[in-house]
């Protein structure tokens, strides 16, 4: 090596690395490709229902009772492999960074995209022996807004938004979701930290469209959520922990999770949820398949297993959340018992009030909304 | 006189101290194209994401677009940027108030448990940091185990709380990064000459004489570093404000943790991280002008 060596190393270095800094960009720009043509004929091909491999599953953490896994593994002799992923978004960064699974469960604004995106398989519910349950018990699913004819996805849970409070501490509400300003509470009412829920409370509060992306309109919901500031004491979607470990009173809350909370609480009675006259907001998690799964034929059998009353009545009673499938009702009733505004009747599905995708700009203003809301 | 030209100026590098740099420099060799690849090619894709927009899929798209720049000057961003410099400063304040007598302690008084010492401080930090910010949570929680604890022997009312005030998230700061003040603080005093707390002593000057003015300059390296190790990654939390915080405590942290991951808008989330990182530079600045001239006192 030649004394002028060194100095020459040190720039081949800073060359290499910034031509591993390009590469890494051009590989970034790779996860916003879009898809291509044979691909996209690929996704509508119908799925033959069969083992052909095992499941990789990717869904929200513990929502699925461990001893329904169990089961399907044991009668269908595959492993299922489990990730999960803790938002909708950070769900989505991962199929577009290309990573595969075999069965995901989009929330409905969601699934939209992910089809219309070219993201998901078709699903064809004849060759499914359970599906029959589903679209013939529940009507709504058979053509909802966010799928037609729920080409790609067929509905796992429902659940709907409301106020869960401390029954002992602030006695009976009166249904609205002004009972969020009671002056009892004060300093101890959370908003769940979730743009969607807060901007649209704001908005169901005013009589305004739940997913408005009018500025005009944002800026109204902005400065009501502003005024529930000096009663507010914090943004979190830990509703039922709040509540149980005392730091709320009174919080906006997912029918779900108040649900799970009757299992924890040492005595239910002193908790109470309500779904407000205003409207409350109402949403479902879906089954889907990417389009890029390795193992579709794995992923339906998977789905029908799932959708058997046995085992959705099973996973009703672990997580807290109602299914539309038929012959279930009554399970959830049960566990409801004490909450009897966690049910979803027909009746909320058709009122539709589901948050749904905006235009790109009006995206952006909820974003701005959001982020004047919580910063104060 | 002739020797020294033959051995110094013919063959200037084949004597055995350049040899040693060329091993050295192998040695640096995997470090840097490590660190060069991955924070030049971070720092590149969140430098140009900053210019970007977000498709219909949530997809980042790269572009040329200024809309996230103007976004910044919206004032919520500078409230809770000043925000975070304030809950930042007021934590490494409270770390170095708190950490100087612990390491002091176990430098010069720990003896033969010195370096049990530093594992009891170091081990409970092996356990994640949002786990045990949780706890921290629950043990501060209105219901919780302090606070009725306080109310039982009257200190705190029924109205007393710690979570969800700015005391919490400081608490929470605190507790995160403490261990980042105590250990460059504790190699200081460890390396420090205690015959100079004796001189100070011979000199008549008092134990808290001493300390502010022999022991506190003798570390003041340690002591900078430690602000430093403390003083980024809490300008950058977002858990403690998530954990610990309400309303009027988000920190700069949960808004670029909001973009990236509730909003997914990831070109907004990358302008602020440029923003933050901006801000920090300016304090790293700081620092590095600071030791270069300690070093510079020194070398005189």
């Amino acid at each position: 090596m030649s004394p002028e060596a060194l100095p020459l190393t040190r720039r081949s270095f800073l060359r290499a690395g910034t031509t591993v800094a390009l590469a890494l960009t051009a590989a970034g720009c790779g996860f916003a490709s879009d898809g291509d043509p044979a691909a996209a004929a690929a996704a509508h091909a119908p799925i033959d229902v069969k083992v052909d491999g095992d499941l990789v599953y990717f869904n929200w953490a513990d929502f699925v009772d461990p001893a329904v896994f169990e089961g399907f593994q044991k009668e269908y002799g595959v492993k299922v492999v489990q990730s999960n992923f803790d938002s909708m978004e950070g769900m989505a960064a991962k199929l577009n960074a290309g990573n595969r699974y075999d069965i995901i469960f989009p929330t409905a604004k969601w699934a939209q995209r992910l089809a219309a995106g070219g993201r998901l398989r078709t699903i064809d519910h004849g060759r499914l022996r359970n599906a029959e349950a589903v679209f013939g018990g529940y009507g709504y699913f058979a053509d909802p807004w966010y799928d037609s004819g729920s080409a790609h996805t067929i509905p796992f849970t429902m659940y709907k938004t409301g106020i869960g409070w401390r029954r002992d501490r602030l006695g009976d509400l009166t249904g609205s979701w002004s009972d969020l300003w009671n002056e009892q509470a004060k300093g101890k009412v959370f908003v769940l930290d979730d743009r969607d829920e807060a901007l649209g409370m704001g908005a169901l509060k005013l009589g305004l469209g739940l997913s408005t992306g009018d500025p005009a309109e944002l800026d109204r919901v902005g400065d009501t959520l502003r005024s529930l500031r000096p009663r507010l004491r914090g943004f979190s979607s830990d509703s039922y922990n709040n509540l149980l470990n005392g730091n709320a009173d009174m919080t906006q809350a997912w029918s779900g999770d108040m649900a799970s909370m009757l299992a924890q609480a040492e005595d239910p009675s002193v908790f109470g949820f309500e779904v407000a006259r205003e409207g409350a907001p109402v949403n479902s998690d879906c089954y889907a398949i990417p389009a890029n799964a390795q193992h579709p034929g794995t992923a339906m059998l998977f789905i029908d297993y799932m959708l058997r009353p046995e085992n959705v009545k099973k996973n009703i009673e672990y997580i807290g959340y109602p299914m539309p499938v038929r012959g279930t009702e009554d399970t959830y009733a049960a566990l409801v018992e004490p909450f009897p505004q966690c049910m979803v009747t027909a009746d909320d599905l058709g009122a539709d009030l589901f948050f749904r995708n905006g235009t790109a700009a009006g995206e952006r203003a909820r974003d701005a909304a959001w982020t004047d809301v919580k910063a104060g | 006189m002739t020797r020294r030209k033959r051995s110094g100026a013919a063959r200037p590098d084949r004597g055995p101290s350049a040899s040693g740099a060329r091993l050295w420099t192998w040695l640096m060799l995997p470090g840097t194209l490590w660190m060069t690849g991955f924070l030049l090619a971070s720092l590149v894709l969140v430098a140009t994401l900053a210019f970007g927009t977000t498709d219909p899929l949530g997809n980042p798209r790269f572009g040329l677009d200024f809309d996230n720049i103007t976004t910044l000057a919206d004032p919520a961003y500078s409230t809770v940027l000043l925000r975070s410099l304030g809950y930042a400063l007021l934590t490494c304040a409270i770390c170095l108030a708190v950490a100087y007598p612990v390491a002091y302690t176990i430098a010069l008084h720990g003896g033969r448990f010195k370096n049990a010492l530093i594992a009891a401080i170091v081990v409970p930090f092996f356990a994640n940091y949002l786990v045990r910010m949780y706890g921290w949570s629950v043990v501060l929680s209105d219901d919780g185990p302090l606070l009725r604890a306080l109310r039982a022997v009257g200190i705190a009312d029924e109205d007393t709380k710690i979570l969800q005030t700015g005391a919490g998230v400081v608490a929470g700061l605190v507790y995160g990064f403490i261990v980042f003040m105590i250990i460059p603080l504790y190699a200081a005093l460890e390396r420090m000459d205690t015959s100079l707390i004796e001189a100070g002593r011979d000199l008549y000057g008092g134990p808290l004489r001493t300390f502010f003015f022999v022991t506190v300059p003798a570390t003041r390296q340690g002591a900078a570093a430690g602000c430093v190790l403390v003083f980024l990654p809490a300008m950058g939390d977002f858990v403690s404000a998530q954990l610990m915080g309400g309303p009027d405590q988000i920190m700069i942290g949960n808004l670029i943790q909001d973009k990236f991951f509730q909003g997914q808008n990831w070109p907004l989330g990358s302008a602020l991280t440029m923003l933050l990182m901006a801000a920090l530079f300016l304090g790293m600045l700081g620092y590095l002008r600071r030791t270069r001239k300690d070093e510079a006192e020194a070398a005189r």
